[in-house]
């Protein structure tokens, strides 16, 4: 009995501490939720200081939100009339309520920046190339789901920013040539910003969205595999292969000799020395758990320290001045606010050219850049290789505008988007009607 | 000749097959482009010519303003052009709390990303004295409603 629960635990769950090389393996092959690691992993691959485990972070965080939205879901109905008494009630009547809303508010705006930190790592080690080009465009569209998750999460209280960014948001979606209108009707549920649109934006974020993102991230995962693991081990095994001895295609699933002969081909990572590995489980499992736990401390940590905001309700009448968007938007506002173009007598809106054309080029680029990087080989997987240099100057230059562009927000922006500099007064505004 | 014959009938059940299947995920995508909208009327009553001041007046809940100019009305879109915020009437100019765009008493754009002048909406009387506004089509600028009776 005892030993048949034994078993049984140990098919759910995988040992931590393996007694033989074996039981190492096993963990990996037989779990369900390790099986997409290889049972050993390059040592470099697993080094903190290659890729700081931002896809880990990234991946912890987004679990946070799933839970805590669920969790959120319970105490929330997507109602206008209702949404924003439950915000507050949140806040001031449920036990820990205001927890749950700090959590999952801190870990979206820190998925936003750790998926931006993974992209650029990736990119900086020059990690897209080949065969891993699709995995990237995986990422790129993992980075846009991650923002128009955001966008339609801080909607669902229905205060003043909700509203206002439902607003600017749904009329950046007008601008698009020919199916501009039809886009904006079919988001709203209407012409006009009411039950429709929150309920749709609701079903957006709580099913929609997230599903695919869980699916996209399965995906990611499994490609990490197929694709060979991580970029870091790229110049060992560009080295392995100067050597004469051929190279052997696949030997993870057939590793302990579980399946035999042509299996799945996996480009290995155990084609290198026995002690450039580890297996697994423990060595990988260990730190990915240390990661969750580093990632939700720190999401606590600032919940406790600052409060997930709520503006005033939802008023139609009167637009908060100024009207600031979250910071991981603001540059899209700086670029919105100053893109409108005069041709003639004909005027370009910056909502199309802020807000569509530019973004969508950048995307576009972002997607793309792979294609037409002509570095050689051996700057895969690493860090800030000088024959990528101009590349990687260029990314930072990007992220440095938008940086500043969002820095101009936060900073010196205020009523009616004048520009006022950090001490000088704002002048008295109306707040109410 | 049986065999073309067959490939063709082939064709025609498997292509009536798959071409029923997209039809069915047309029809769930139409059904997410509502038919009947519960909004309120673009044509709706405002108060009584007499009920406003000379100058300015913020409709709040309709989102536009009313100008009187001694008996002479004209109602003007409080929605910015640019992106939809709700601009502010500061005295001398409209001017929009979003991305500063900034617009003359008749709507015409002076600065800020606004690509066109604020929407000037139809005002009529309607028989029991009140003003009627329909902002479902804009109209020219300077349109506008001089009324008999209006004191105060």
């Amino acid at each position: 009995m005892r030993e048949q629960l034994l078993r049984l635990w140990e098919r759910l769950s995988w040992t931590w501490a393996p007694r033989s090389e074996r039981e190492a393996g096993e963990a990996i092959v037989q779990n369900l939720w390790l099986h997409w690691f290889p049972a050993k992993i390059a040592r470099r691959s697993m080094s903190w200081n290659y890729s700081f485990y931002l896809g880990v972070a990234s991946a912890s965080l987004f679990l946070i939100l799933t839970v805590t939205g669920f969790l959120l879901m319970l105490f929330y109905v997507p109602a206008t009339g209702q949404a924003y008494g439950d915000m507050k009630d949140l806040q001031f009547a449920v036990s820990f309520g205001w927890w749950l809303r700090n959590q999952h508010r801190w870990a979206a705006h820190g998925m936003v920046l750790v998926v931006y930190l993974h992209m650029a790592r990736v990119f900086f080690t020059g990690a897209y190339r080949g065969q891993r080009f699709l995995n990237w465009i995986i990422g790129v569209v993992l980075l846009l789901a991650t923002l128009l998750l955001s966008f339609t999460g801080y909607l669902l209280p229905w205060d003043q920013l909700a509203l206002w960014a439902v607003t600017v948001g749904t009329n950046i979606a007008r601008e698009g040539p020919v199916v501009g209108e039809t886009i904006r009707y079919l988001l709203l549920g209407g012409t006009e910003i009411g039950q429709n649109a929150l309920l749709r934006f609701y079903v957006l974020h709580v099913f929609i969205l997230p599903v695919a993102v869980w699916i996209l991230f399965g995906y990611h995962m499994w490609r990490v595999r197929k694709d060979g693991g991580l970029a870091a081990i790229e110049t060992l095994r560009l080295g392995r292969r100067a050597e004469p001895k051929p190279v052997p295609t696949t030997k993870s699933y057939s590793l302990f000799g579980l399946t035999r002969g042509a299996t799945v081909q996996v480009l290995s990572s155990t084609d290198m020395e026995e002690q450039d590995q580890g297996f697994s489980s423990p060595e990988l499992t260990r730190r990915i758990a240390l990661v969750f736990l580093l990632v939700f401390n720190i999401t606590l940590l600032l919940s406790l320290l600052s409060n997930a905001p709520l503006e005033e309700a939802a008023n139609p009448a009167l637009t908060p001045n100024p009207a600031k968007a979250p910071w991981y938007f603001l540059w899209l506002q700086e670029l919105v606010a100053s893109t409108t173009v005069s041709i003639g007598s004909y005027r370009i809106s910056g909502g199309l050219i802020g807000g569509i054309v530019v973004p969508g080029i950048l995307l576009g680029v972002l997607g793309v850049w792979p294609l037409f990087d002509r570095s050689p080989q051996s700057c895969e997987g690493v860090w800030f290789a000088r024959e990528r240099r101009w590349q990687n100057i260029t990314f930072a230059a990007i992220t440095v505008v938008i940086v500043l562009l969002i820095a101009v927000g936060l900073g010196v922006r205020g009523p009616y988007w004048r520009l006022y500099w950090p001490g000088q007064p704002w002048p008295q505004m109306p707040r109410g009607l | 000749m049986s065999t073309t014959r067959r490939k063709f009938l082939e064709f025609l059940g498997k292509g009536s097959v798959f071409a029923a299947f997209l039809a069915q995920i047309a029809a769930a995508g139409r059904a997410l482009l509502p038919n009947v909208l519960y909004e309120p009327p673009k044509r709706f009553k405002i108060k009584r010519p007499d009920e406003y001041a000379q100058g300015f007046t913020f409709d709040a809940e309709r989102r536009l303003f009313v100008v009187r100019q001694e008996s002479t009305f004209h109602v003007i879109s409080a929605v910015c052009t640019h992106l939809g915020c709700t601009v502010q009437w500061r005295g001398e100019e409209f001017d929009c709390p979003c991305h500063g765009s900034r617009f003359r008493p008749d709507g015409n754009v002076i600065g800020g990303p606004a690509p066109r002048p604020l929407a000037w909406y139809e005002v009529v009387q309607a028989p029991d004295g009140r003003l009627e506004v329909d902002t479902s089509t804009p109209v020219a600028q300077g349109f506008s409603l001089t009324v008999k009776k209006a004191t105060a």
